[in-house]
């Protein structure tokens, strides 16, 4: 799996190379492009990573966390991962980090971890892709996609919480 | 965004008002430091996949994976615009590889392609397939379970595959559903006008 990202550099480096592409220029031309973008996300992104912050530190995450952990155990997902499912969808580097501990603190092929690793790796950043995406834009009805979505990832991480019971 | 936002903020801000008042502003800084890291780190990603994929536009690689994926990405997306499907593809391609920051940008571009003929359909299909992650290498949990010590970091990969299949597929059926059932409100009510005009 290591050579998979080497070979697609090579493989666009040298094709571009025989279409006798201006390399230097055309990569800095898309490399101007990503500091335009980055700078469209900024306003977004600040604001929500105060919102998170707010959230996480008046206590709220918490008392969330443990008002849905009955509800999470009842379809079987175990009350550790509680915390890194409500957090996925918001913050890709805030449940990084809880996917951290959790490995941790139970150890790499307990069972709790490779649930957890499913559950991450299986979910994506709902809210901060929605942002993203749309920012700027005038698409604003996103309220349907956004709980299908949820409602999916709720499914996938019910059976990855199964799955890696069997597997 | 703009409730949960409003809700989540009042709610937090209310709180901390009783229990540590003092602490709000330091939050918020904090928070607004993260992000200021954030867009640094995102800038580095986008720096390096958005020159290659610059590469790859102008050498008609992406044009090429446009072609492959074009039947496919034709039906699902109801679009014929070129620009839009190219982006499409690649953003496609690239989060099958695992290589989520660089779907990223190209979905950013499809959109704004989409834009232009207001086809908030297929907007709304990209934002769903792309937040249910279709990823097939788990590369990120992989490398994290190997870097701890485990015994066959490999080992989650058939779950997780099962895993993101599933929430993927049930997210673009419910959507395509919840699409279907919106339209077919929206011509019962015009054919109710209808009538009532007749």
């Amino acid at each position: 799996m290591v050579y998979v990202i080497p070979a697609i550099f090579l493989v666009v480096f040298v094709f571009a190379a025989v279409k006798k592409v201006k390399i230097y220029d055309e990569f800095s031309a898309g490399v101007k492009e990503a500091v335009s973008f980055t700078i469209s996300l900024i306003p977004c992104l600040a604001a929500i990573f105060m919102m998170c912050a707010v959230f996480e530190k008046s206590g709220l995450s918490n008392a969330l966390t443990n008002l849905l952990s009955p509800a999470f155990g009842f379809l079987g997902i175990p009350p550790e991962l509680t915390k890194l499912v409500l957090i996925k969808p918001f913050s890709g580097s805030g449940s990084l980090a809880y996917l951290n501990a959790i490995i941790a603190e139970h150890g790499a092929d307990s069972y709790i971890a490779r649930c957890a690793c499913v559950c991450f790796g299986s979910s994506e950043t709902v809210f901060y892709i929605s942002a993203v995406y749309f920012a700027g834009l005038k698409v604003k009805k996103l309220a349907v996609p956004i709980v299908i979505v949820l409602i999916s990832t709720l499914i996938s991480t019910i059976l990855a919480c199964l799955l890696c019971n069997i597997m | 965004m703009n409730a949960i936002f409003t809700v989540v903020f009042i709610a937090s801000a209310a709180t901390m008002l009783f229990i540590a008042p003092d602490e709000l502003l330091p939050t918020l800084l904090g928070g607004a430091e993260s992000s200021a890291k954030m867009a640094l780190t995102l800038f580095c990603i986008y720096a390096v996949w958005m020159g290659l994929s610059k590469l790859a536009e102008k050498s008609g690689l992406s044009k090429g994976a446009a072609k492959v994926l074009k039947p496919l990405s034709k039906k699902l997306f109801k679009t014929e615009n070129e620009t839009a499907l190219e982006n499409l593809a690649m953003n496609l391609s690239c989060n099958l590889l695992g290589i989520g920051g660089a779907a990223t940008p190209y979905a950013v571009k499809a959109i704004g392609e989409l834009e232009k003929d207001k086809n908030t359909f297929a907007q709304k299909l990209l934002f769903v397939i792309n937040s249910t992650s279709i990823q097939l290498i788990p590369s990120t949990v992989i490398a994290l379970r190997a870097g701890a010590g485990s015994a066959s970091s490999f080992d989650i990969f058939l779950p997780s595959l099962i895993c993101t299949c599933v929430s993927t597929g049930l997210g673009v059926a419910l959507f395509v559903l919840s699409q279907k059932v919106g339209g077919m409100r929206f011509i019962k009510k015009r054919k109710r006008k209808a009538g009532f005009k007749g």
